[in-house]
């Protein structure tokens, strides 16, 4: 890790994940990327896991710091994610819960455990519109007063679908469907050679990118772990710049 | 009349109120949406009994514009300033959770100098947030002169800010891979003359009016107190936690830049009340002028953005004279940098508490989602109880202890 | 008072704007102990004196619109103090990005406020949405709900740019005494 993030007590890592496999059958799988954590956990049984991260001595996660969800329409079934990050202030920790759920399957809530969780997950509720089973006030939270749809969803279009103005003649403000001046531009960066899926012979050899940030099919703690395995890489070369007319290649004048 | 006392014998007891007292049934009113001491746009719908809050539901999103959608439809780059307007208050502390997160995944090394910059104009933010809400909090208590005097520090702290990088408050300053611009030495000097003279004589006095006044206890101390246990509970962060008693900074506790290498105290209370709050958020501004100091006598010369030039553009001079510096240039305000497909959840310390960042990426050029943790979410969830049995007159100070920016909270 | 700017003379003196029709009052006072004036021009002159602005903070720009009450900028110099009741105020000032929950309520406080009235779109989000324009939850211009009298750009607008908003508000009701709506 190279990148000045914050740094908490990251060795203790793998004792978390052979600590979590405790839970047995309802952790799924336990990973290590990018110097942390994440659990992914059955459903289900989400309250009994959360408390046994909560009070079993050596995991001792108290606080909940946040609930999001992620949308991903390309999985299938189970298209959301619902994550949760835990910090334990005396083991000076953190690791997130993934849940999986879709648009009926109710999630188990937490606001047994943490109350502050009452807010976060209507909060969920109301950007993906999963169902958290045991919360008892799941109203909207964010968005308008009567709003209709799961804005945060990839398929809810980014301008929505209604817009407010003042009618004169009702004498209040109403609602109509959008009508934009100027569409939202979106361009399309994939370039017919990098969405390719097939690998052209002697590409396979690029096991880095060429540089940070450029397009890589990597995922992010590949690379974190190929770099530590290499040494302090090479200052950058000087930028080839042209600073007087000989070094511009061109041809001298015609001698007269 | 006898008839009537005989009546009142024996029955006057709130028990069966039907002579001489009057039911007094608990009543609703609506606080907000446009109230001058909501700090923005909170709306507050409250159950009274009299004047004591029974019960208090905040509604919050009246300004909830869509943030976090909208940085999924922009690029990494596009994207930094909606941070800036998220807390409008400490707008570079907001970049700094969101600009340690993309490095995270990029696994990018950032240059000393502009880990200082970072760690020095962060803590310059920290200053001016709270002038603010300091400033305002003794406002919602009935003082006025100390907020005057506090606007005049936060002005000075605006034009170095304008200085640093051309924009009073939203700056657009933290860059992946290091800062936008480096900083010109006179600014520097300037802020470090300014951070033992103007500061210290402004903030102390305007902080003495306040601090061992009575009516400001009165108005202050013992109001909603909070337990160590319940700050845990609520999700506490921030001057919040450690106004319940709880040492945790996450300056110190998980340094990130180089708060490793700062040399400061972390306040914390001892009764967990709004006047605890107030005292923290006072002592933490002189502990960011102390890590300020530290910041001017060790920053050292160099570089202030990666030399990666597939991340960190390249210097204007340098692009008039190399044709790969021009296409790197073009391809970043264009395209964009990719960041590697992975997740991570990146929290620093804002001048409100933990402000973190869950960022999604999917290896493109944009966010595949970026969840920002708010401070005032959960802070704002507790209002309820923490308000319970208190006047009303409270809700202004507590409101005002908790140090809310609706920018942020509603995202 | 007034936008116009006078060129400085060379030699440094300060010299005091329009002094010339200030003197001229001034005689005519002295010289009568009375001013004749139309009942209009007295209406806006008292009108512009004293624009107490209703404190519509909605987001970033709140902060700049506090700033310019504060003691640096000092906008009760041109006699324009906040209230934050809409029914004592003449001017309201729409800082920030409104949206679609907020609207609604601004609308209410629109309504509430005693004719004349006037109405300043402070910064990009309240000009045409600015940079959330293409959010479903943002009102892309607060002029989809009130009618607005004076547009401030920037994002946010500086102290100064708000500053200089008010004179040109003052400047246009000077010049069409009250709009008619």
């Amino acid at each position: 890790m190279r990148a000045p993030a914050p740094a908490y007590a990251a060795d203790l890592n793998g004792a978390t994940i052979d600590a979590a496999q405790a839970l047995g059958a309802k952790l799924l799988s336990a990973t290590d990327l990018v110097g942390e954590v994440a659990l992914h956990v059955d459903r289900v049984s989400l309250v009994e896991t959360m408390t046994a991260l909560r009070d079993t001595p050596g995991l001792e996660y108290q606080q909940l710091m946040e609930i999001a969800g992620v949308d991903y329409p390309d999985r299938g079934a189970d298209r959301f994610e619902v994550v949760y990050c835990l910090l334990s202030l005396t083991r000076n920790h953190r690791i997130r819960v993934h849940v999986q759920t879709d648009e009926e399957k109710p999630v188990p809530s937490v606001t047994g455990l943490w109350p502050v969780a009452g807010w976060l997950e209507r909060e969920v509720y109301d950007m993906y519109g999963v169902l958290f089973s045991g919360n008892a006030d799941l109203r909207r939270i964010l968005t308008d007063y009567g709003f209709r749809g799961h804005p945060q969803r990839k398929d809810f279009p980014l301008t929505g679908f209604v817009e407010l103005r003042y009618s004169e003649e009702a004498k209040r403000v109403v609602y109509e469907p959008v009508q934009l001046a100027q569409d939202f531009r979106t361009f399309d960066f994939m370039s017919p050679w990098e969405g390719a899926e097939y690998i052209l012979p002697g590409d396979e050899k690029a096991a880095l990118p060429e540089a940070k940030g450029a397009p890589t099919p990597l995922k992010a703690d590949e690379i974190v772990k190929a770099d530590a395995t290499q040494s302090a890489k090479a200052a950058p070369t000087t930028p080839k710049t042209t600073d007087s007319p000989a070094q511009t290649g061109d041809g001298k004048a015609e001698p007269k | 009349m006898a008839d009537y006392l005989e009546k009142l014998e024996g029955q006057a007891d709130a028990g069966d109120p039907e002579v001489g007292d009057v039911t007094i049934e608990n009543y609703t009113i609506n606080f907000g949406p446009q109230h001058p001491a909501a700090h923005g746009v909170l709306r507050l719908v409250m159950e009274l009994d009299g004047e004591i809050v029974e019960r208090v539901d905040p509604h919050v999103g009246l300004l909830h514009r869509g943030t976090e959608k909208l940085i999924e439809y922009k690029t990494y780059t596009q994207a930094l300033p909606y941070f800036d307007r998220l807390d409008y208050c400490s707008p570079l502390c907001m970049e700094h959770s969101f600009v340690l997160a993309i490095e995270k995944l990029l696994d990018i090394e950032v240059p000393i100098r502009a880990q200082y910059l970072r760690v020095f104009f962060a803590e310059l933010t920290r200053i001016s947030n709270h002038m603010l809400n300091l400033g305002s909090h003794v406002m919602d208590v009935g003082a006025m002169t100390p907020n005057l005097w506090l606007f005049e520090i936060r002005e000075d702290c605006l034009n170095f800010f304008e200085r640093m990088s051309g924009a009073r408050m939203h700056h657009n300053y933290l860059r992946p891979g290091g800062v936008h611009q480096d900083v010109p030495l006179k600014l520097l000097t300037d802020i470090g003359e300014w951070l033992d003279t103007r500061l210290p004589r402004l903030f102390e006095d305007a902080i003495s009016l306040v601090a061992d006044n009575r009516i400001f206890k009165q108005r202050n101390v013992d109001i909603a107190v909070v337990s160590r246990d319940d700050a845990i509970k609520w999700g506490f962060s921030g001057p919040m936690i450690r106004g319940s008693g709880i040492p945790w900074d996450l300056r110190k506790s998980q340094p990130y830049d180089v708060y490793a290498k700062m040399d400061f105290d972390v306040p914390v209370g001892t009764r967990g009340d709004c006047y605890d709050r107030f005292m923290v958020r006072v002592e933490e501004v002189r502990q960011s002028a102390r890590i300020m100091r530290q910041c001017l006598n060790e920053m050292p010369e160099g570089p202030i953005a990666s030399l990666d030039r597939k991340v960190v553009p390249p210097k204007r001079g340098e692009m008039k004279r190399s044709m790969e510096a021009l296409i790197h240039h073009f391809k970043l305000y264009t395209e964009g940098f990719h960041v590697p497909a992975g997740d991570v959840y990146v929290a620093t310390e804002s001048p409100k508490g933990e402000f973190g960042v869950y960022l999604v990426a999917d290896g493109s050029n944009k966010p595949y989602r970026c969840k920002i943790r708010p401070t005032a979410f959960s802070h704002l969830q507790a209002m309820d109880f923490m308000m319970k049995g208190h006047m009303l007159a409270d809700t202004t100070a507590v409101l005002g202890a908790m140090d809310i920016v609706f920018g942020e909270c509603d995202r | 008072m007034g936008v116009e700017l006078t060129r400085a003379p060379a030699d440094g003196a300060i010299l005091p704007p329009d002094q010339s029709f200030f003197d001229g009052l001034n005689g005519e006072l002295t010289d009568k102990g009375f001013l004749v004036t139309s009942t209009e021009e007295l209406f806006q002159w008292a009108r512009t004196g004293s624009l107490w602005w209703m404190t519509f903070g909605l987001a970033c720009c709140a902060v700049e619109m506090i700033h310019v009450n504060m003691p640096r900028y000092d906008l009760e110099r041109f006699g324009a103090a906040p209230r934050a009741s809409p029914r004592q105020s003449d001017v309201m000032i729409v800082a920030g990005t409104l949206c679609n929950k907020m609207a609604p309520a601004l609308r209410r406080v629109y309504d509430q406020m005693s004719e004349p009235k006037y109405v300043i779109s402070m910064g990009s989000c309240a000009n045409g949405g600015g940079y959330y324009h293409y959010s479903y939850s943002v009102v892309r211009g607060c002029d989809r709900i009130v009618p607005i009298d004076i547009y401030v750009p920037g994002c946010p607008p500086t102290a100064e740019a708000l500053l200089y908003g008010i004179m040109q508000l003052q400047r246009k009701i000077r010049r069409s005494g009250t709009v008619e709506r």
